[in-house]
């Protein structure tokens, strides 16, 4: 039977463990409130894309424009976004697995992949990968990120794109379904994909300046822009929730673990209280004979 | 006519306009109601917004934008850009400290990329740092 006081100690330390990932837990909820609106902010900036870029395919050819042209994949660029911290679930390892499965498929398929990180956690796994190149990395992006941030790392895939460096852009993000459920996911970037948007709210005889072309590159940067971007605040949503979720396990966990080693705690105390009270009856007894 | 900014991060602004200038890739432009229909780029600067026809100048409202998209009807006027500050939001001093770390990163970058990446971040804060002039000047008159 452990001692009373050895069992004290350890609820104590229990007890501390659990304020704290307490107040992790509150911290990340309330973190997550915040990103879960900003997910929704982009959505008008895509659709106004979309809608643009309908009405410009109408006068031009959209399939030729550099940013769209479909080749053959024989290298590829993956944008992986992990955290800059830990203690998140399995969000980072979610992110990270499906990474390592798109590399082998990649060795499989005899496709060059060169990897730009976005996050700590990322950039440390991919580091210590011999079979993966680096092209870069992007770490401590703030909590909401903006076009800086965003054009960095999307001008770095578009210049390596265009130049035929690489055929294909894909980013391994964290897709925020909803509060409770968040999914690991790759999603293609470049060449970008075009859905016509249903209605095109731009007139038809309209002028273009300075030419049709030079709007058509600047509409399409934004569309895969907005992408990237919705991308990146998903994956922060995500990483809140999913901290969110672990922090609220480890305080469950911790409150079992106080119940279970005060239980123990007592019956120690009692067990040495019989353990006393038989000591003096036999002591009595002894006398008496 | 009507007024649609619209940024990465949401609907900057949705109402009922009477004048916009935009910096656009040839030069600055003002768009009044009943203008052709045209879609042209505009490029980092100042927009510049008089809600009514009766506003004074010192009723502007300056917005510090990055680059974007302008879609212009004759009944109104979509803007899309990455990034827009209202002038009057804008803390010089913030700004002017910021600027002077873009500038030790320019300073100090390593390659190229950094250096591009430096030059942007100098030309964004220079942007910022006009409209809140213009905002303030306007203001105190």
């Amino acid at each position: 039977m452990a001692s009373t006081q050895a069992l004290k100690l350890r609820i104590r330390s229990v007890k501390n463990t659990r304020q704290i990932t307490k107040a992790m837990q509150l911290v990340a909820a309330s973190k997550m409130r915040r990103s879960q609106e900003a997910t929704k902010a982009s959505a008008p900036y895509t659709l106004a894309a979309r809608q643009l870029l309908t009405a410009l395919s109408g006068r031009a050819s959209v399939k030729d424009h550099p940013l769209f042209v479909q080749r053959p994949v024989k290298s590829r660029l993956l944008i992986v976004i992990a955290s800059d911290k830990g203690l998140a679930g399995a969000y980072n390892s979610n992110v990270l697995r499906l990474f390592t499965q798109e590399l082998a498929s990649d060795a499989k398929a005899n496709i060059r992949t060169t990897t730009i990180t976005v996050g700590k956690k990322a950039s440390q796994f991919v580091a210590r990968l011999k079979s993966a190149d680096m092209l870069g990395l992007y770490d401590e992006l703030p909590d909401r990120p903006d076009g800086k941030q965003l054009r960095a790392i999307l001008d770095n895939a578009r210049q390596l794109f265009e130049a035929g460096t690489v055929d294909a852009v894909d980013v391994i993000y964290t897709d925020f379904v909803s509060s409770i459920s968040q999914e690991a996911k790759v999603q293609r970037v470049l060449p970008a994909g075009f859905e016509p948007a249903a209605e095109a709210g731009v007139a038809k005889d309209v002028l273009y300046e300075p030419s049709v072309d030079a709007v058509l590159s600047g509409v399409a940067y934004r569309l895969v822009g907005a992408q990237l971007f919705q991308a990146l605040l998903d994956s922060r949503a995500s990483e809140h929730s999913m901290r969110m979720m672990a922090m609220k396990n480890a305080t469950d966990n911790a409150s079992d673990l106080v119940d279970d080693l005060t239980l123990a705690m007592n019956k120690a105390r009692q067990a040495a209280i019989t353990q006393e009270l038989a000591e003096i009856s036999g002591g009595v007894e002894a006398l008496n004979e | 006519m009507h007024l649609q900014l619209i940024t990465l991060r949401g609907i900057r602004l949705d109402r009922e306009m009477y004048e916009l200038m935009v910096p656009t890739a040839d030069g600055e432009i003002a768009v009044f109601p009943g203008h052709e229909p045209l879609v042209t780029l505009a490029v980092p600067g100042a927009l510049t917004v008089r809600y009514d026809k009766k506003d004074p100048d010192d009723k502007l409202e300056y917005f510090a934008i990055s680059g974007g998209v302008v879609e212009i009807n004759p009944d109104a006027i979509r803007v899309l850009v990455d990034e827009a500050d209202l002038g009057a939001d804008i803390s010089e001093a913030e700004v002017k400290a910021a600027l002077k770390r873009a500038e030790k990163l320019r300073d100090e970058a390593k390659d190229q990329v950094e250096l591009e990446h430096a030059k942007e971040l100098i030309d964004r804060h220079e942007v910022r740092l006009r409209v809140a002039d213009l905002q303030r000047r306007r203001r105190s008159r």
